[in-house]
């Protein structure tokens, strides 16, 4: 096909179809209003409680939206983010790490230690780190993780080590969780997949939130798991987004990823214990990070940074962005740990890794590189520290030199207040040279010697590698002639800068050989004793030289800014250097010994003034200018209103301004008019001005016409109907009713506030964007996103000689308070899924803010009068208040309490969680406790108690205290008695019994014990990380030395042996038994007595006996007729009912024959009739 | 723990170095002070100082050595609260408000207190300076006018005192950052002429020499009279004028002085010259200029410093020495560094006549947050 020229679509322009496209615009012009324009009576308000309902509804949606804003303090260059993958072991957390950082930067890890960083994309880099089943590990993890991993056995369900570590995120702020479902393949059938698949995903997302991301990792290709699969994963890590959380916004933090012992080795040889240096490498995360700052290792204790520096970043964001992927050399992996990544990057050197995996490719060719490099890893010390060690010379024949006397030469002033170990330096003193000369050239020949045994070790070393290490001889030769350089240099302002720059580093290489000098502080020591008082004084170091010469240098500012700029950053930071004390070095070095005695009593006389000088804020300029003068009060005529403003300000400016824009308006107070550049228009309102005596809204309405159209505004007030200018007055009072109320739109405040922040986030990263690093990191401190070395003095021997990079380093810093112990009380609640409940006093492993320690808590419970009220127990359902001894953190962070790390404990290890409500150096808890009392006298009303108190003197603290009887009477403690000592007399609202025990109810404050122990098992080794005890309880003291708790022997239960009663018998008097009515007769007394007659036998005689028996047998003979009789009577019956029968027989055939005769008889008669 | 401890040498600038330790929860050792005097060890009203900080902290350790030469003051928590403090007479009751104001936002309880004692003197901001100057400072910190006031129930001149003070502050959890770099021009001068157990023609005297040199350059000028007696006029006679330059942005500059006091050795004060030094010292301070003035420079740089992880600016005069000392005592406390940079003069600024050289103090503020004050 050939390309050719189309001819293009014109549309028709003119006939029938232009025409009618033309009159369909017109009418889809129409057809966009809306239906609601269209049809308003279908949108009319038809009940206005439906109305109110949707109106709040939406209002309540939009408002849900809304979060409180934040000020954005994501530097421009963020850290890498933290990856944790967390699970039970045997999850395949390692198979999983490998493939994601295979996936990221083609590289096969050899073994996975510590934490690994990896460039993920143009702007995204990630560290990944594996947590352990450790509970302490997993608390430390879960708060630096920025995304979590959690895994989940399919095949096995879930575990308790995934919901454990669920609630320690809940309480550190939730990171992002993404679940990773593994072991798939294990299921047999699809059926039984899908179901568990199903199961599992409901139940996660219950426990996050619905919807949460879970990733099936469905089977294993070559001991991997699918590419496609972990390309998908890793896509979503890095879209992820993430929201600010408040601790770690507010707190620096360092993973470390690197960790160096620098201790001397010598010191090491002697004690094997000694407390070591240690540098530790990592990203700055959080906040700025300032030098000097107060950290906390958890797991191992608080610190104070000796020194940190910002280091060139190991695992850079490539720089161009144009590209749309990463190239091969840009997919960097950084895992010093792990033994991968090539190079390491130190504050001078880099340090190329032999060690790990690489460590078998020593080829021929490689080999001189690599003997260098391990030369260099041999070292005892850094190349730094080597380099203020060494010596060099700039002239042949002259001393050597090294780092410290470079110092010396050009920046004196540059010795510290303190010194490394707190005690105050004296070197201070040599600033201007005018120390007593003897003194210093003592100190010079300490210093000497002392370098000359530090380097004794390291000289040989060098001698052997001089041919090998020229690069860093080279650089150190040409930093010390650059020094040298500027210290000969005149102070020109452009070389100001570098010098500060320079000044800095130079201080730092100081604060390192403070350390080395220690011998020197227990010579000057001794020295100040010889020298006296005034010495002393002297020689206090810089913080105090700055006050000495306040007025003279406040003075000396005045008159420089006369002439010029003045670096007030010198000023004020003291960090005065360069050519101004040159100078004065030389002119002593003329004038000789008596020159310098002299300014030196001076100064001392100096400093004595001004350390002891008023306390005063207020500021009395030591010259004064003369307001009399002309000139001098023309110098601020401008502050004023009536002064001349600059051109953007001015008023006469703004108001010509306003008038080209407004043209003119009438001042109403005096009534003056003021005119336009169309002033034609003054008669029509002279004429109105008059019109009405309205008020001053009518005439505000002229002004607002002003600014219509001028066809409009023709019409004047005095022209307008009243109706009109009705409408005009309404429109306008609604006009001011919608401002102050409605259809201001809702999120106006919310608006606003968060522009406010977003532009305070603006500033925040454009004020010191342009600055070089150095001076920038002074100001903020370190950055997020910056690489540092951090070096720490006085860690425990143990920190390095049980490293396990398993576990994660975590340098927490502390902002200011929380370096310090003291009271806090916290709303506490046992979690739901832990089995027993927690007693008071007994210890608790809390992790709260960076640290984890152990403590005893005191539980309360808030009574209704605000009294804290102790509890034996935390309630099982309820919140109560945790009162403990620890550090200082800010209210409202979480916190979380195990009853022990060690082992694998059976159940949910989470006791509790809470959140820190107030911080105090005190506390007020109390208990209940009852006084009991006897009565020992009791008249009405009153009664004598006893046993209550022991003196008079304590009757007396309680006297009007609220008594009760065990009975239930309440009372009033009156008075003492004199006897016997404690009784008093009370009241009661009713005369109590001999046998009532009195009470007054009391409370006692409780104290919290000062019990606070940091968990440390980073120190543990490596086999007992997992088994750190601190302090038990008594009931687990107990069981395991076999210890039985005494029991006392009226505690113990008995059976109990009741009596049976007898009770006497109930006698009624006879006359009352004979009142009482029937019912209420005893049972017992209305029994009738026996009769004492008794039937009498009767014997007959003879003849009555033979009478008797004539009776009878006459008796028996006329039953005996009688029953013949009834039978005969019987049988004569039956016989005649039979005849009766027969007859009856006979009858009814005689009947039916008859019958049938005469039917016969009638049929034949009515035959014949027919 | 941090154990470690700053170490400083004499009394000059105690507050300073007490009230940054409370804040920063660090010790601090203080040696050597007047050691090397007739009357050595600390005064009555830097003890009366260390006890007004005891009132306020709950927990502090405060160890004062036998000759009261060396001090370890390892600071509690801030408590607040309502108190009443019996103020030393060496010093004026500004000499204990400075510090109290420096502290109150960040107490557990809102500050109520009343202070006995002297209200003005020659040495130390008066309680009518820091009324008007401080307090409108310290506002734009808390963000509200709610519950910031000092009332001055009695005058007390120095040397004897006998005044009384009513401060109410609020504590908050956070300050807010400010950015201060346009303070505008002056638009009014008010002033207060106070007078006690002296003549009522004094304040009058007083305001009109003031008023005969400020009138030259504004005209909204209004000094109010404060002629006390009776119970409220304390136990020495005096009187003082002190004046205040407010602009358009809101910035408030103020001078002051007082009568010198009975006994002192010094000239008797003549009302009209004391009215025209005052108004001297107003335009001097004018010509320094800034959004604060030199007495209240300090603080609010303490208040910068105490903000969140913002940036803050604020333009002000040129430093004083006190400030000076203020900014190196921060570094050590909170390791923080002000970026002190002269403001450049544009070419259309150039020609106008605003006094002396203007600095713009920046700092990122530590993030400091209240941890006296209970949450629910």
């Amino acid at each position: 096909m050939e390309d050719k020229e189309h001819k293009p679509y014109r549309p028709r322009a003119a006939g029938i179809k232009a025409r009618k496209k033309k009159a369909k615009i017109e009418t889809d012009d129409k057809e966009e209003l809306t239906p609601k324009q269209r049809n308003p009576k279908a949108f009319a308000i038809q009940s206005i409680r439906k109305t109110e309902k949707t109106v709040r509804r939406t209002l309540d949606l939009n408002v849900k939206k809304q979060h409180i804003p934040l000020v954005d303090r994501t530097p421009i260059e963020p850290p890498p983010i933290v990856v944790a993958i967390v699970g039970p072991p045997k999850v395949g957390k390692t198979t999983l790490l490998k493939c994601l950082v295979k996936n990221y930067t083609r590289q096969n890890l050899s073994n996975v230690n510590g934490p690994i960083t990896v460039v993920a994309g143009k702007k995204r880099r990630i560290t990944f780190i594996e947590c352990n089943n450790d509970i302490n590990c997993m608390i430390d993890v879960g708060k630096i993780a920025d995304l979590v991993l959690l895994m989940v056995d399919a095949s096995f369900g879930f575990e308790m080590e995934q919901f454990e570590f669920l609630n320690i995120c809940q309480v550190h702020g939730f990171p992002r969780i993404m679940g990773v479902l593994t072991h798939l393949d294990t299921f047999q059938e699809n059926k039984q997949m899908r179901k568990t698949k199903k199961r599992l995903k409901n139940r996660f997302w219950t426990e996050i939130y619905q919807g949460a991301k879970l990733f099936y990792l469905s089977g294993m290709v070559y001991g991997e798991y699918q590419r496609m699969e972990i390309h998908n994963l890793c896509r979503f890590i890095s879209v992820m987004k993430f929201r600010p959380l408040h601790w770690r916004t507010t707190h620096p933090y360092i993973l470390a990823d690197r960790m160096e012992d620098i201790t001397g080795g010598e010191l090491i040889r002697q004690n094997g214990k000694c407390d070591r240096k240690v540098c530790l490498y990592g990203y700055v995360r959080g906040t700025h990070m300032k030098n000097k700052q107060s950290i906390h290792i958890p797991g191992c204790g608080d610190f104070d940074i000796n020194d940190i520096q910002a280091t060139p970043d190991p695992c850079p964001t490539p720089d161009k962005i144009k590209k749309r992927s990463l190239n091969e050399k840009e997919r960097m992996v950084y895992a010093p740990m792990a033994g991968v990544g090539g190079i390491v990057y130190d504050k001078d050197a880099v340090y190329i890794d032999v060690g790990g995996s690489h460590s078998y490719n020593l080829t021929e060719d490689s080999k001189p590189t690599n003997e260098l490099v391990s030369n260099l890893m041999d070292m005892m010390n850094p190349v730094d520290e080597k380099m203020t060690t060494s010596k060099m010379s700039v002239f042949s024949g002259t001393q050597p030199m090294t780092a410290d006397d470079t110092e010396d030469i050009s920046y004196p002033l540059e010795e510290r207040v303190e010194g490394s170990d707190g005690r105050i330096r004296r070197r201070a003193v040599f600033k201007d040279g005018d120390e007593l000369n003897d003194d210093s050239g003592h100190e010079d020949g300490e210093d000497d010697d002392d370098d000359d045994d530090d380097d004794d070790e390291d000289e040989d070393e060098e001698d052997d590698s001089e041919d090998d290490v020229p690069p860093v001889k080279k650089s150190k030769v040409s930093k010390s002639n650059k020094e040298e350089e500027f210290a000969f240099a005149d102070s020109d302002d452009d070389l100001e800068d570098e010098l500060i720059l320079k000044a800095m580093k130079l201080k730092k290489q100081n604060d390192d050989d403070d350390d080395d000098d220690d011998d020197d502080d227990d010579d000057d020591e001794m020295n100040e004793e010889d020298n006296g008082d005034d010495i002393e004084e002297e020689e206090i170091g810089q913080g105090l030289r700055w006050k000495s010469d306040l007025v003279e240098k406040a003075a000396a500012s005045f008159k420089a800014r006369q002439k010029g700029k003045i670096n007030y950053r010198k000023l004020i930071y003291g960090e005065e250097l360069g050519v101004a004390d040159e100078e004065d070095k030389d002119g002593d070095e003329l004038g000789g010994l008596f020159k310098v005695l002299k300014q030196k009593s001076d100064q001392t006389k100096n400093d004595r003034f001004s350390i002891n000088k008023t306390d005063c804020s207020k500021y009395f300029p030591e010259n004064p200018q003369d307001w009399s003068l002309e000139e001098v009060t023309a110098s601020i005529k401008d502050c004023f209103i009536t002064g001349q403003w600059s051109k953007d300000k001015d008023a006469k400016a703004r108001l010509d301004l306003d008038d080209e824009l407004y043209g003119d308006f009438e001042d109403l107070e005096t009534g003056e008019k003021f005119t336009g550049p169309d002033g034609e228009k003054d008669d029509d309102d002279d004429g109105e001005k008059d019109d009405d005596g309205e008020d001053d809204e009518m005439k505000k309405d002229d002004k607002g016409e002003e600014d219509k159209p001028e066809t409009e505004r023709k019409k004047t007030k005095a022209e307008m109907t009243a109706n009109e200018r009705r409408t005009i007055r309404k429109e306008r009072q609604k006009e001011a009713f919608d401002e102050q109320y409605d259809l201001k739109d809702d999120s106006a405040y919310y608006d606003s506030w968060k522009s406010d922040l977003d532009k305070q986030a603006k500033l925040n990263k454009a004020e010191f964007e342009s600055m070089p690093d150095e001076l920038r990191i002074q100001y903020e401190g370190y950055r997020p996103g910056l690489y540092v070395r951090i070096e720490l003095h006085d860690i425990p021997c143990e920190f390095v000689t049980n490293f396990d990079p398993t576990y994660p380093v975590i340098i927490g810093g502390l902002q200011n308070v929380e370096g310090n112990v003291g009271f806090v009380q916290a709303r506490f609640k046992k979690h739901r899924w832990y089995k027993k409940i927690l007693k008071t006093r007994n210890p608790v492993i809390i992790s709260l803010g960076w640290r984890r320690f152990q403590s005893m808590p005191l539980y309360s419970v808030q009574d209704h009068n605000f009294r804290q009220r102790l509890l034996k127990y935390t309630p099982e359902h309820l919140h109560c208040h945790a009162a403990f001894y620890g550090p200082i953190t800010p209210q409202g962070t979480g916190l979380l309490a195990v009853e022990s790390v060690a082992g694998r404990e059976p159940g949910f290890r989470i006791a509790a969680t809470g959140v820190v409500l107030e911080l105090d150096k005190s506390l007020q808890i109390v208990k209940k406790l009852k006084l009991t009392g006897f009565p020992v006298k009791i008249y009405k009303k009153t009664a004598f108690i006893k046993g209550m108190f022991s003196s008079a003197l304590e009757v007396a603290k309680f006297e009007g205290a609220s008594l009760r009887t065990v009975s239930g009477l309440r009372g009033q403690i009156k008075k003492a008695l004199r006897t016997p000592e404690g009784a008093f007399r009370a009241t009661f609202e009713d005369k109590i019994l001999r046998s009532d025990i009195v009470f007054v109810r009391t409370w006692c404050p409780v104290e919290v014990p000062e019990f606070y122990n940091p968990v440390t098992t980073l120190l543990l080794p490596r086999d007992q990380k997992k088994s750190w005890v601190g302090m038990r309880t008594l009931a687990q003291l107990r069981r395991e030395k076999g210890i039985r708790l005494e029991q006392k022997a009226d505690s113990i239960y008995k059976p109990v042996i009741r009596k049976n009663k007898i009770y006497k018998p109930l006698v009624i008097p006879r006359g009352l038994k004979k009142q009482l009515p029937f019912k209420a007769v005893p049972e017992s007394l209305l029994r009738k007595k026996e009769s004492s007659m008794k039937r009498v036998a009767v014997i007959k005689d003879k003849k009555e006996k033979k009478i008797t028996n004539m009776m009878s047998m006459m008796q028996t003979l006329y039953s005996h007729k009688q029953q013949q009789k009834k039978i005969a009577l019987k049988q004569a019956g039956e016989k005649r009912k039979k005849e009766i029968k027969k007859d009856e027989k006979k009858r009814n055939q005689r009947q039916k024959e008859l019958k049938k005769e005469i039917f016969k008889q009638i049929g034949r008669s009515e035959k014949k009739k027919d | 723990m941090s154990t470690n401890s700053l170490n400083y040498e004499g009394c000059n600038f105690l507050r300073q170095r007490l009230i940054l330790a409370t804040l920063s929860g660090r010790t601090v050792k203080i040696k050597k002070i007047r050691s090397k005097e007739d009357d050595p060890g600390l005064k009555d009203f830097e003890a009366s100082f260390i006890r007004l900080l005891d009132t306020l902290t709950n927990g502090s350790k405060i160890v004062v050595s036998e000759t009261g030469t060396n001090l370890l003051y390892q600071p509690g928590i801030l408590i607040g609260g309502n108190f009443e403090h019996e103020c030393n007479p060496q010093r004026s009751i500004g000499y204990f408000l400075e510090a109290i104001i420096a502290l109150a936002p960040f107490t557990k309880k809102p500050i109520k207190a009343i202070l006995r004692g002297v209200t003005n003197d020659q040495i130390d901001p008066t309680v009518d300076l820091i009324r008007l100057t401080t307090l409108p400072t310290l506002k734009k910190f808390l963000g509200t006018d709610e519950g910031v006031d000092i009332k001055i129930n009695k005058r007390g001149a120095a040397p004897d005192g006998g005044g009384e003070v009513l401060f109410t502050c609020p504590c908050r959890q956070k300050l807010r950052p400010i950015q201060f770099i346009d303070p505008g021009k002056i638009k009014r001068i008010r002033g207060i002429a106070w007078a006690a157990r002296v003549s009522p023609a004094v304040t009058n005297r007083m305001v009109d020499s003031a008023r005969s040199i400020l009138n030259k350059f504004l005209t909204d000028i209004y000094i109010y009279t404060d002629h006390v007696k009776g119970s409220q006029s304390g136990k020495s006679p005096g009187f003082g004028l002190t004046l205040v330059a407010e602009t358009t942005n809101g910035a408030f500059l103020g001078a002051e002085r007082s009568s010198s006091a009975r006994g002192s050795g010094d000239q008797p004060s003549v009302p009209e010259d004391l009215g025209k030094e005052t108004a001297k010292n107003l335009l001097e301070e004018i010509y320094r200029g800034g959004c604060v003035d030199s007495t209240n420079q300090s603080t609010t740089a303490l208040f910068m410093a105490l903000g969140q992880q913002d940036v803050s600016k604020i333009l002000i005069g040129e430093l004083t020495p006190y400030t000076i000392q203020f900014l190196r005592h921060v570094q050590d406390f909170f390791q923080l560094m002000f970026k002190v940079d002269p403001v450049p003069v544009t070419e259309e600024e150039e020609e106008l006549n605003t006094g002396g050289e203007k600095l713009l103090l920046t700092c990122v503020g530590v993030g400091y947050s209240n941890v006296s004050k209970a949450i629910l």
